[in-house]
């Protein structure tokens, strides 16, 4: 669902006394054509958004409502889920609500999420308590010590001509089992307050999302950071791995290893850096393009720690969870800052349409990372492309995402199982194009492709993802993967939806689970083979 | 020497209450603790019914039903289940297995006493 640009236009036309007519004429579209896209008939974005911008003097960004977009696609979350379901909304209800009461419709968004997090942390709860072998031993001791006292005052109570030794011999099991109950709860209290800290891993993703999203995922002070230190590496010898480490080693102390053994035996990744022993150690296999990526990120965190934790502090992180996934974001964006340089970076996409193959060669770094990369550009009055990106496993679970206003991405699980992302795994190497339509008429360029995170012995298993990336169709045009597709060609859309939970689409054969939503009826590929009435064995 | 009932159960406390509860109502008893031990114990002393728990050390005590139903001697014994969890797919877990009856703990002495003269009848027949 998209913002209410249509009336943000309108509204800020009006108050600066332009006629629609004279609006429409600046921008050269008809004042019909204008009349639609302010009624929200018709969309509006790329060049054209750009133009009715500048002459209405606002922000781009603004004027789309980037904010709204995201507010919009917590709201659809709302209002999709079953404890809301009977309640008779409108179609454009949600888009009212955001134009017209947007601290209220963020207040309806925020208490959605924390009640969708409090049922989160309740299902990890009930897993753990059934899951958990410690767990399910100590609830049997509680009902074991429950029965014995249980048993053995009502045989007190009960047996009228109980001798003493008897009386005693209850008496004992009664005290026997509250002892017994007394220390298991106490080794219960325990176990609760380890699983309370596991529950709250629930929400540091979430958290690391809000302080993307807050900044459109792009983080001025770190790019300005980037450039420095670029400059800085620049003085020592042009920007590739040997002078990353040297500059390492000359600055920091830290020794970069190339091949051997890690220092943990066994360690299971590509590369570990030791700060006890200043050792950056590397998988001899690890591509030049991670060895360039992860020096740079060790180099900017070393360098820029005060800069890093002050883009922390700005974020709401409220475990230590959080903060080290902060981290580890943060430091990866200025890894990414390094070795894409914002100005050049853009200029080379520009230049070659957004081509990821190409600018992996010019950057000698890979597909996920130029992915990310362009995600990035937006800095206000130089934005790129307006990219979101989502990562999958093999098993279909999404691992990675950076939100695009207006597209709404699965927070967590599965994604629709059409979408370009999961077909990849079947075309490995190969980079799939998708053009998806929404039920909502919103159309979307899909680009999908496995990557292979290194190369690995006969005997080792292939660590593999698929990398998505997803633009609105309205700004296609300005990417190399457009060519040979006619995007007026509504015909050839595939239709797909966020995912099966929150897709209103009746009809498809894809689905996997029902939706949220109860005014969709079960879709007939899962309705059982026997309509109900029909009972096996009847014979009439 | 046969025997009206078995207990095999591993908790000394509700172990001496079963043994007490049963043994007024007119029955005769021997216990086991070890799971590993309670096959033996009802070959050699072939109880009328056996009241098994489910979680004794060593062997689970469903493990030891599904090998009575599976022994062409045994599978006749009726058993009554003693379970803490009273989940229903333990239920059906022992349904499944072949059990003649289910008591859940924390249960009523009354119950369980119930459950077993609906099952061997009112008074023991083994001295």
């Amino acid at each position: 669902m998209r913002a209410p640009i249509g009336f943000r236009i309108s509204n800020r036309r009006k108050s600066l006394k332009i006629s629609q007519a004279g609006l429409a004429r600046l921008v050269g579209i008809s004042p019909s054509y204008l009349n639609l896209i302010e009624n929200n008939k018709r969309d509006i974005g790329g060049a054209l958004l750009n133009r009715v911008a500048t002459q209405l003097e606002i922000d781009v960004d603004e004027l789309a409502g980037r904010a709204e977009q995201k507010l919009l696609q917590d709201l659809e979350e709302a209002f999709a889920d079953p404890i809301v379901e009977s309640l008779p909304f409108r179609p454009d209800e949600r888009r009212d609500l955001v134009a017209q009461y947007p601290a209220s419709a963020a207040a309806l968004a925020r208490l959605h999420r924390a009640y969708t997090d409090a049922v989160s942390n309740a299902d990890a709860y009930a897993d753990r308590l059934r899951s958990d072998p410690l767990l399910s031993q100590l609830l049997h001791q509680i009902l074991s010590g429950v029965t014995a006292i249980r048993s053995s005052a009502e045989i007190l109570e009960d047996v009228t001509d109980l001798d003493d030794a008897e009386r005693q011999r209850f008496l004992g099991a009664i005290r026997r089992g509250s002892i017994t109950l007394s220390d298991v709860a106490r080794n219960l209290i325990g176990q609760f307050d380890t699983s309370s800290e596991i529950s709250r891993n629930v929400s540091p993703a979430r958290e690391i999302d809000d302080m993307i999203i807050e900044r459109q995922n792009h983080f001025p002070d770190l790019e300005d950071v980037a450039d420095c230190l670029r400059l800085e590496v620049a003085r020592t010898g042009p920007f590739n791995v040997a002078t990353l480490a040297a500059l390492l080693e000359d600055k920091f102390g830290v020794v970069v290893v190339f091949g051997g053994p890690a220092d943990d035996p066994g360690f299971p990744g590509q590369y570990q850096f030791d700060s006890q022993t200043r050792r950056m150690w590397f998988q001899g296999a690890t591509t030049l393009a991670t060895r360039k990526f992860q020096l740079a990120r060790l180099f900017g965190e070393l360098a820029a720690a005060d800069a890093i934790n002050q883009t922390m502090q700005s974020a709401v992180l409220s475990t230590a969870t959080a903060r080290r996934f902060a981290s580890r974001a943060i430091g990866s964006y200025l890894a990414g800052a390094m070795v894409f340089p914002y100005e050049r970076v853009l200029a080379d996409a520009e230049a070659s349409a957004y081509d990821i193959d190409y600018l992996g060669q010019v950057y000698s770094a890979s597909f996920e990372q130029v992915a990310h990369r362009l995600v990035t550009l937006r800095r206000p009055g130089q934005e790129g492309v307006p990219f979101g990106f989502l990562r999958s496993d093999p098993a279909g679970r999404l691992t990675k995402h950076f939100p695009l206003p207006g597209l709404l991405l699965p927070n967590s699980g599965h994604a629709c199982p059409l979408w370009a992302i999961y077909g990849a795994f079947r075309m490995p190497e190969a980079l799939l194009r998708q053009v998806v339509r929404f039920s909502d008429g919103s159309r979307y360029l899909f680009l999908a492709r496995t990557v292979q995170h290194r190369t690995a012995a006969f005997r080792e298993q292939i660590v593999a993802s698929s990398v998505m990336l997803a633009c609105d169709v309205l700004h296609a045009d300005r990417t190399i993967y457009a060519s040979g597709l006619d995007l007026n060609d509504h015909s050839a859309d595939i239709p797909v939806g966020p995912s099966c939970r929150l897709c209103t689409r009746r009809d498809c054969a894809s689905r996997q689970e029902e939706t949220l939503s109860s005014d969709i009826a079960a879709s007939p590929t899962r309705a059982p083979l026997l309509p109900s009435a029909f009972t096996l064995g009847d014979h009439h | 020497m046969a025997i009206d009932i078995l207990i095999a159960e591993d908790e000394p406390s509700i172990l001496e209450s079963l043994d007490f509860i049963l043994r007024r109502a007119g029955y005769s008893i021997r216990s086991v603790t070890d799971g590993d031990a309670v096959l033996d114990a009802v070959r050699r002393m072939a109880p009328r019914l056996l009241l098994l728990d489910v979680m004794l050390p060593r062997r689970s005590g469903f493990d030891i039903l599904k090998q009575i139903r599976a022994d062409v001697e045994l599978r006749d014994l009726p058993v009554l289940i003693l379970t803490a969890k009273g989940q229903q797919q333990d239920r059906r877990t022992a349904e499944e297995l072949g059990a003649d009856g289910f008591v859940t703990k924390p249960y009523a002495n009354a119950d369980v006493v119930g459950a077993v003269r609906q099952l061997l009848g009112r008074q023991g027949g083994v001295a």
